[in-house]
């Protein structure tokens, strides 16, 4: 079983690839959080594969142990082998760096930066799916308050303003939430 | 149709020297000699040469070099010893590299544990000092073909200590080295300021030498790119060398450098106190006095002409500590990656004065002279080597 290593220094949570990783049947032998510690554990745990985040400042301690090669496994630059598969170029691109140890092939890498990317991609889905949420709230927020100025100002029912502002928005091709926008600047505007 | 045959490597139409990419991503790592970047930035000295300077701040060395290589970044301030350690892939991916101009000279330093400077300044030898410890010595840099790397090992070494073999050799980020050596996990480092400045002000440790009396005038970082940049946009590249030439102008005005340290030490640059940067980038090092060649970023073009013996020096301690194994031609290396033709170009353009040689003479700490005639012969001369000089101390702790 290949023995995993994250380091979990940067604002990346790349912590949570732990259960994903050892759900899919690898050993996360440690968590690191800065070089001191990544050079402790890289001595006495002896990882196979260490994954670390592209931001990570920690990244240059790994760089001297691929060079000096002694002490401890010897980690190699996934990212200089110009023979590597697409899917480690991706997670390059997706923030995730690995370095693993000679004996490693990059088809048995390959699952493990699959997870990572998986894991990180499904954490920019979260994001996305929150930031729409949150529009949504802030849209509904100046919907109400325009059909509130409708209601006050033409003495409308909720149903007939909300008619209203529809009709408006679809005689713009514009969104609602933009219509809404636009009558509580006009009345503000006109007091 | 002169926009196509402007588009050509290396091809110059008279009358439109225009910058083929008006907009260029520059990386840097936040250290005080990120300064010439800084400047040419905020001054906007780029707009005179038709360019647009965007900075980039970078975690990691190995961040530079990935940009770098992938395009994200059209070029950086990087470690002199970094393009070299690209150029002939050691340790990581290779890549034809190019060096536009150096940047600065001298202003790293080495910093001891308060327990090592104590005994050195009470006369102790450092030799003596490391073989009486109980475990085998931890010194750091910051990365392992870089300046910091080299001038560690040149130090250690000229005082009989073998970098390789005698201490443990690792790299740990600048900001994290002042609270590794109050750990205790650290004995010294050798890296670039404010990180010397900051142990010595969280009273972690003290700094006992520096870089330019470990080499007067050593080259430090330079301005870097890929060779096809160079190839692509070699108008954009001398743009872009005659921005930053006018910016190590500017910073030869210690008035100016006291400005620059303001720049500095905002939270998008190095992010530390300006009492931290500012003293040791006008040459203030307190007790240590003004003894060592300090911080040069001009000197009338002296430092910044990308000499061919400077490059030829990272090719000899590569051989010598052994990073560098393959059978290369040295000189036609180091001819592919500085950029002397460029360089004359842009220095011609700004009046600025160019030496009579692209080999300049040097002597180091050991007292060994280089002026770059015989790479491999100086670095077989060397007593300890990766290949020699192991076992002077520390036996059995390794």
């Amino acid at each position: 079983m290949l023995r995993v290593l994250l380091v979990n220094d940067t604002a990346k949570p790349i912590g949570e690839l732990r259960d994903a990783l050892e759900h899919a049947g690898y050993a996360v032998i440690a968590e690191v959080d800065g070089a001191a510690a990544l050079l402790h554990a890289v001595e006495t745990q002896r990882p196979d594969v260490v994954i670390i985040d592209t931001e990570s400042p920690s990244r240059d301690t790994l760089e001297q142990l691929a060079v000096m090669g002694h002490a401890a496994p010897r980690p190699v630059v996934m990212f200089a082998d110009r023979s590597e598969p697409q899917a480690i170029r991706d997670a390059v691109g997706a923030g995730v760096t690995a370095y693993v140890v000679d004996h490693v092939g990059a088809d048995r890498l390959a699952p493990i930066i699959e997870v990572a990317l998986a894991r990180f991609e499904e954490e920019a889905r979260l994001k996305k799916r929150l930031a729409n949420a949150e529009q949504q709230l802030a849209d509904r927020k100046l919907i109400d308050r325009a059909k509130g100025v409708l209601m006050d100002k033409r003495g409308l029912s909720e149903a007939e303003a909300y008619a209203t502002l529809r009709e408006q928005a679809m005689k713009q091709g514009s969104r609602i939430a933009d219509v809404a926008r636009q009558l509580i600047a006009m009345a503000e505007l006109l007091g | 149709m002169s926009h196509l045959y402007e588009s050509l490597p290396g091809y110059r139409i008279t009358g439109s020297d225009a910058p083929e990419k008006t907009v260029l991503k520059l990386g840097f790592v936040p250290l005080s000699d990120c300064a010439p970047l800084v400047a040419a930035k905020v001054l906007d000295l780029g707009r005179a040469h038709g360019i647009e300077i965007e900075l980039y701040r970078q975690p990691s060395w190995a961040a530079v070099r990935d940009k770098l290589i992938s395009g994200e970044l059209d070029a950086a301030h990087a470690l002199y010893g970094l393009v070299y350690g690209v150029e002939l892939g050691i340790g990581g991916p290779q890549a034809d590299m190019a060096v536009l101009m150096t940047l600065n000279q001298n202003g790293q330093a080495i910093t001891l544990s308060n327990r090592l400077a104590d005994a050195l300044q009470a006369g102790r030898g450092l030799r003596e000092l490391l073989a009486a410890g109980t475990r085998r010595p931890v010194f750091a840099q910051t990365f392992p073909t870089g300046t910091h790397a080299m001038w560690l090992y040149y130090w250690l070494a000229a005082q009989g200590i073998h970098p390789l073999a005698d201490v443990k050799p690792v790299v740990i980020p600048p900001p994290q080295m002042s609270d590794a050596l109050a750990s205790g996990v650290l004995d010294g480092y050798c890296a670039g300021e404010p990180w010397h400045a900051v142990a010595e002000a969280e009273g972690h440790g003290r700094t006992v030498i520096r870089s330019g009396e470990i080499w007067p005038d050593h080259p430090e970082k330079v301005l870097a790119c890929r060779r096809d940049f160079v190839a692509r946009h070699p108008n954009a590249a001398r743009a872009l060398t005659m921005t930053l030439l006018e910016a190590c102008r500017w910073l030869d005005d210690l008035e100016h450098r006291r400005e620059a340290a303001g720049w500095l030490s905002g939270p998008g640059y190095v992010g530390r106190a300006s009492q931290l940067i500012m003293p040791r980038l006008l040459g203030d090092y307190g007790r240590l006095g003004d003894t060592a060649p300090l911080m040069r970023f001009f000197g009338g073009g002296s430092v910044n002409y990308p000499y061919l013996s400077d490059g030829l020096w990272f090719l000899s301690q590569y051989r010598r500590w052994g990073l560098l194994s393959q059978q290369v031609d040295m000189a036609a290396v180091v001819r592919a990656v500085n950029q002397t033709a460029l360089y004359d170009e842009a220095a011609s353009a700004l009046g600025v004065l160019q030496p009579a040689s692209p080999m300049r003479s040097s002597t180091l700490i050991d007292d060994r002279g280089w002026d770059g005639s015989d790479p491999q012969g100086y670095a077989d001369g060397f007593e300890i080597r990766a290949d020699a000089g192991v076992g002077g101390i520390g036996d059995g702790r390794r």
